[in-house]
């Protein structure tokens, strides 16, 4: 699956998503787990050697990522659909806590919201094939003039000079 | 009014650019049609029964000359020389073509106009009293607070897929004529103890299918406070409005899922954390918005033309009847506001032509400084006349079927496209308004009526606001017939009310004399100088009820 990261696309992804039977062997590896496995595991997965990124949608419990920010590198936003804004809030929520890991988009994901989601604080956008082209970073920047503050700025219009 | 600068004219341009990128890779097959509907609807993009339908913004209700001449240019140019103005101020094309747009919009950016979040669940237009700036009682002008508002919903990253349309509307006293209280947030403008100018928010009204009057969440809000106070209830709303089932997703709901206490308590706690973010307003920022909305360059000799009016009113019993039925008080001695009727005998209410647009524009540069605000009852308003032009204004006016004094009476109705258009619809609206107009045609009997708001909506989404009229009409579909509930008692004014259904709906043929036998209701039993909706209060519906369903003889 294609990845884009700081608006570039990626040819390596370091970061391998594991589930419940595979998780025990990649314990001292980059892993994504869900959610589930992450409220499960917590203390197990706190204590791993690698670096450690969680998955979650806008149902699960946000709470539990925000109390393990220090420890987490990578957390994963999934849209379900593309119409779920839940994911814009909680990148922002994320970088406004200090959150300077990667905010990697996830789910359906395509051209039309990379530039609201860049704004909101996702630096990293899994694509599925079918939605992908090369031509879509162009997508970033769409629109220059911002009238509010955001995570990539938190400045509104009357405060950028 | 505000005038854009390079930056908002830069967001513009780069706004119809991506629109038509937008277009052309859904045309070309690269963007699957669900996921082009909401791109389209959040510009404004319907695909309607018969063509799409374009909503174009009129940021709360107001236009100037060169604006509605352009208008005026793309009805004929790309549409069938008409527009439609609706209950958001805004101004709806029935005819474009899909292909052509994002020519439209490029057009319209050469006026400062624009499309965007005119539909889709999504930060909608703000809207605000048609008298801004104008009436007497007024605690501040509530315009500027609209366009700071309106800077900070376009193209807002983060509230761009909320779980359902969002609006919200602000008034600056303590009349309401923007349906404050049937918004997601009404704002008013107040005073506190200590003398400051704030708001007080609502949360949770709204209208469709469960009806609420909004709840207030706070009292005070101070006014540098706005966006960040907006900002936490749309980040709750975001993150706790459901999701799962579109009849359920406005915030109305949420708000009397949660209770109105523990959604405040949920706003106060977010709003704690950002109160002092770089959101948070600045005098300098307020300062240069209100210095847009300064007032117009009115003449000191203005007064003067109150003689000559006076005159004219004594020899003219048209345009007496007509000055007292479409003009309002001014706050500046010597000027009236000026209700431009798009409520004509037998025409679609709330339509205009491009002909009657170029007039209008034409009228307003001559008369009105060059301004003209759009009304949530679907009419136009050009709100400062001086006195000795409103016969001259009265006699252009009349002259292109937009003199029809009927403002405030049964035949201004408030009326959605309906059947005839609207793919949602389940029932005809507009031959229904027709029926009404043939029916109600005597204006000594609808001034003996008195004032009295009629609304009507062709389905359950009631864009029409029939819940909130004093009459309200709501038509349905029984076994592919056409039938009409009504309700009596409903308001979207400062004493906001939904109005109770009198019974089962009545066949189409019936419904203009079914309002007969309710006004007859109304004529036995009124006090003196009693209005309609104050003695439905009064006495309730069941007398009206009892003479609507009495058994025929």
């Amino acid at each position: 699956m294609p990845l884009l990261i700081n608006r570039a696309v990626a040819t390596e992804d370091n970061w391998l998503l594991v589930d419940a039977e595979n998780v025990a062997a990649h314990l001292n590896e980059d892993i994504v787990v869900p959610f589930e496995l992450f409220a499960e595991q917590t203390e197990t997965l706190l204590a791993s050697e690698g670096g450690l990124g969680v998955q979650i949608n806008g149902d699960q419990d946000f709470d539990l990522v925000l109390q393990n920010l220090e420890r987490l590198s990578l957390v994963a936003v999934e849209f379900p659909a593309f119409t779920d804004g839940r994911g814009f809030s909680f990148a922002r929520i994320l970088r406004r806590s200090g959150f300077t890991g990667q905010i990697r988009a996830v789910g359906d994901v395509s051209q039309d919201r990379l530039e609201y989601m860049e704004r909101c604080g996702f630096d990293a956008f899994a694509i599925a094939d079918e939605r992908f082209s090369e031509s879509m970073v162009q997508a970033f920047g769409e629109v220059s003039v911002h009238y509010q503050g955001c995570a990539d700025d938190e400045r509104p219009i009357f405060r950028q000079q | 009014m505000y005038q854009y600068n390079e930056q908002d004219q830069s967001l513009i341009n780069d706004r119809v650019a991506q629109y038509r990128d937008q277009t052309r890779r859904f045309l070309a097959g690269e963007i699957p049609d669900e996921e082009f509907r909401a791109l389209r609807l959040m510009n404004g993009l319907y695909i309607q029964r018969q063509a799409p339908m374009l909503r174009i913004a009129v940021p709360y209700g107001l236009m100037n000359s060169t604006q509605v001449r352009k208008l005026a240019d793309i009805t004929r140019k790309y549409d069938k020389g008409y527009a439609h103005v609706t209950t958001r101020t805004n101004i709806q094309l029935n005819w474009p073509k899909l292909e052509e747009v994002p020519d439209i919009l490029a057009e319209l950016a050469e006026v400062q106009m624009h499309a965007i979040q005119t539909s889709g669940n999504c930060l909608r237009n703000t809207t605000t009293d048609h008298f801004a700036g104008i009436i007497p009682d007024e605690i501040e002008d509530p315009r500027p607070w609209c366009e700071i508002i309106r800077q900070w919903t376009t193209l807002h990253p983060e509230f761009a897929y909320l779980p359902r349309k969002f609006k919200i509307a602000v008034t600056g006293g303590p009349e309401d004529r923007a349906a404050s209280q049937v918004h997601d947030i009404g704002l008013h403008l107040v005073k506190n103890d200590a003398g400051e100018v704030g708001f007080e928010v609502l949360v949770g009204g709204g209208l469709g299918r469960t009806p609420h009057i909004g709840k207030v969440i706070r009292e005070f809000l101070p006014q540098k406070d706005l966006l960040t106070y907006l900002e936490a209830i749309l980040r709750v709303y975001n993150l706790n409005g459901r999701r799962d089932n579109k009849y359920k997703a406005r915030i109305k709901i949420l708000v009397s899922a949660l209770g109105v206490e523990e959604f405040a308590k949920l706003v106060e706690a977010e709003w704690d954390i950002i109160r002092d973010t770089e959101t948070r307003l600045t005098d300098e920022h307020i300062d240069r918005i209100k210095g847009f909305f300064e007032p117009q360059p009115y003449a000191a000799d203005a007064v003067d033309g109150l003689a000559v009016l006076e005159n004219q009113l004594e020899d003219d019993a048209e345009f007496r009847v007509w000055y007292e039925r479409n003009t309002r008080d001014h706050k500046v001695a010597g000027y009236r506001a000026v209700i431009v009727s798009l409520k004509p005998h037998l025409k679609a209410p709330g339509d205009i032509t491009d002909v009657q647009l170029d007039v209008v524009a034409d009228l307003a540069d001559r008369y009105n400084f060059g301004e003209i605000r759009s009304t949530h009852d679907q009419n136009l308003v050009l709100a400062h006349v001086a006195a000795g032009d409103l016969y001259n204004l009265w006699k252009s006016l009349n002259d292109n079927n937009l003199a029809r004094p009927n403002i405030g009476t049964l035949t201004d109705m408030i009326v959605c496209p309906g059947f005839d258009f609207c793919s949602l619809a389940n029932a005809h609206t507009l031959n229904v308004a027709d029926q009404i107009n043939q029916k109600f045609d005597d204006f000594d009997y609808l001034y003996d009526i008195g004032e009295i708001k009629l609304n009507m909506s062709g389905c359950i989404n009631a864009c029409a606001h029939h819940h909130v009229a004093h009459i309200g009409i709501l038509g349905v579909d029984k076994k592919g017939e056409d039938f009409y509930q009504i309700t009596l008692g409903g308001s979207s004014r400062e004493d906001a009310s939904l109005g109770k259904i009198i019974g089962k709906a009545v066949p189409q043929a019936d419904v203009a004399d079914t309002i007969e036998t309710i006004l007859q209701v109304y004529v036995e039993n009124r006090q003196e100088e009693e209005r309609f909706i104050d003695t439905v209060r009064r006495i309730g519906v069941a007398p009206f009820k009892e003479r609507v369903y009495a058994p025929v003889n």
